[in-house]
């Protein structure tokens, strides 16, 4: 078995990895696109007062 | 000869990164002055063509993002041994930045609220992120979650620091021109910023300050030209480092202090508190408590982007 | 061992430090848990003081400034009483027990009153219990990895 791994994924906004396995013939046996990412804003936005939300949730993505 | 740079985030939204590119045609400019050689966002290198790298050949890595989770800290840490000299670029590089305000719970209360109770998630199996797993034959890794977000400096060692959330671009422009030109200050120093408080430089009419109530933003309408403060709107502006050009406030909206404490500093938000006590008009405790309850979630208000670097980084368990 | 509160006191020279020292000529006897340090007004204490006091290892801080009024500078324990009062707000955010700070007004003639606050603070600080937050922030990063000048603090003495 081979494995491919494709790390980090480029030109987008934020972290991600391809990991590809290849059998032994050479064909994918199965691909997966795994996000090592996470925040928080879930969480953390709680009890915040709402009109400081607009300038703190636009820092889930600047592009 | 060319510089050599590579350009990365890590717990990051990408906006520095877009910060440099508002650089709009003095881009081109900075494609004279350097090769580029890591930038997820614009270009396709990967980390294994930094970790084929000879250790010292980056002349300067630009880092965005806090360091949330282990695969942060550890491309923080290649690119450290890579680079001989290491920029925290943004405010999340500098102090955690937004996202540190997740130093208010633990890591667990995250992963609950995220995966197992956000009402836009169908999880049924409850599956929280693991950090290996394994599907029949093919063993995958995920980064640890950390429990803390950790600043640049909390994790390798950070030669110069360009504050903002984002940096105004043309700051990161002519800090690219400092290392083009040789003219680095001294190690530790902030580069692509002032040295004085944002309200130094701010316009706004300012005259004492005795403050009996504080207004949230859509309490009232504020005055355009006095100053925040003083018309009782919490305002970051004695707390925070200038150099933004005093975008907020020039846009009508008080200061959050994403420019980061000035020197010798060792907490802003707690800098801030001080600050706003300071200018209350109230002398007796239970006034002074009646005005105190008008200011809402002071902690996280004081440090909007700085709670990670503050003293006491975090919510004690 | 038994818990032996450290307190740190943030004394004013004027009133609050004199008293201590009149509370030493005049052999009050009280807890030896608090380490003074003398500053020139209440409204010389950055809250950031405190904080750091917390944080190095204090269990307690103690303000001490002239009564109302009475402030060598005219208005910088009114300014210490504001920022008291916003630092006991932020301190449970950080969970922190706000009772760990305290203020009070001690002139330069109360030395018993003087020696009377310290034992009261210690008793609600021995109470409370150590509050280790250095500690505690280490322990709740174990497992994440630690530039190598944190890991010495980490593993450093245990109080
Ligand atoms: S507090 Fe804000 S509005 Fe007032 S002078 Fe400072 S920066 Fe300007
Ligand atoms: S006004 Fe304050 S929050 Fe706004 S950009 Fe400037 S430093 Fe940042």
């Amino acid at each position: 078995m081979k494995r491919i791994a494709i790390d980090p994924i480029t030109r987008l906004e934020g972290h991600g990895k391809i990991t590809i396995f290849l059998n032994d013939e050479g064909a994918v046996d199965n691909a997966y696109l795994q996000i090592p990412e996470l925040r928080g804003f879930e969480k953390f936005v709680e009890g915040l007062p709402v009109e400081e939300i607009p300038r703190v949730v636009t820092r889930i993505c600047g592009v | 000869m060319k510089l050599n740079i590579g350009i990365y985030w890590g717990a990051a939204c990408g906006g520095c990164d877009v910060a440099i590119l508002d650089t709009h045609e003095k881009l081109l400019e900075i494609a004279d002055m350097a090769d580029i050689h890591l930038w997820p966002i614009a270009m396709d290198f990967k980390y294994s063509d930094v970790r084929a790298m000879k250790d010292g050949y980056l002349d300067a890595v630009l880092f965005s993002g806090g360091v949330r989770n282990s695969e942060n800290e550890e491309i923080a840490k290649l690119l450290r041994a890579k680079t001989k000299t290491m920029i925290a670029l943004g405010a999340c590089a500098q102090m955690g930045g937004v996202p540190g305000l997740a130093n208010m719970y633990t890591r667990e209360d995250i992963l609950k609220r995220v995966y197992l109770e956000s009402e836009s998630t169908a999880n049924t199996e409850g599956i929280v992120p693991l950090e290996g797993a394994k599907n029949g034959a093919h063993e995958l890794e995920l980064p640890r979650f950390y429990n803390t977000v950790k600043t640049l400096s909390q994790v390798v060692d950070v030669d110069y620091t360009i504050p903002g959330c984002p940096p105004a671009s043309m700051q990161i422009y002519s800090a690219l021109g400092l290392i083009w030109d040789n003219m680095l200050p001294k190690k530790g120093s902030i580069i692509g910023a002032g040295d004085r408080a944002l309200c130094d430089e701010c316009s706004r009419k300012k005259s004492e300050k005795t403050i009996t109530k504080i207004f949230r933003t859509h309490e009232k309408l504020p005055d355009a030209e006095t100053c925040f403060l003083e018309q009782g709107f919490i305002c970051l502006g004695p707390a925070t480092r200038s150099g933004c050009g005093s975008r907020c406030i020039k846009s009508g909206t008080p200061c959050r202090g994403c420019y980061g404490p000035l020197d010798d500093v060792a907490d802003q938000g707690i800098k801030m508190l001080s600050a706003l006590a300071s200018v209350i008009e109230a002398k007796d405790e239970k006034d002074i408590d009646a005005v105190l309850d008008t200011v809402v979630d002071p902690l996280r208000t004081f440090h909007r982007f700085s709670l990670a670097s503050s003293i006491l980084r975090r919510k004690k368990a | 061992m038994a818990f032996e509160p450290r307190i740190v006191g943030f004394l004013c020279n004027w009133c609050t430090y004199t008293g201590a020292d009149l509370a030493g000529t005049a052999r009050v006897k009280y807890s030896p848990n608090i380490r003074s340090i003398r500053v020139m007004c209440s409204g010389r204490v950055d809250p950031v003081f405190v904080i750091k006091a917390l944080y190095e290892g204090a269990d307690g801080v103690l303000l001490g400034g002239c009564h109302p009024g009475d402030c060598h500078y005219q208005e910088g324990n009114y300014k210490a009483l504001r920022r008291y009062l916003l630092l006991k707000r932020i301190l449970p955010e950080y969970g922190i027990e706000p009772g760990r700070v305290r203020l009070e007004w001690v002139s330069a003639s109360e030395g018993e009153r003087f020696g009377r606050v310290v034992d009261e603070f210690t008793e609600e600080i021995r109470k409370l219990g150590p509050l280790k937050i250095k500690e505690s922030i280490f322990e709740s990063m174990r497992g994440d990895v630690l530039h190598e000048s944190e890991r010495s603090e980490q593993t450093g003495e245990a109080r």
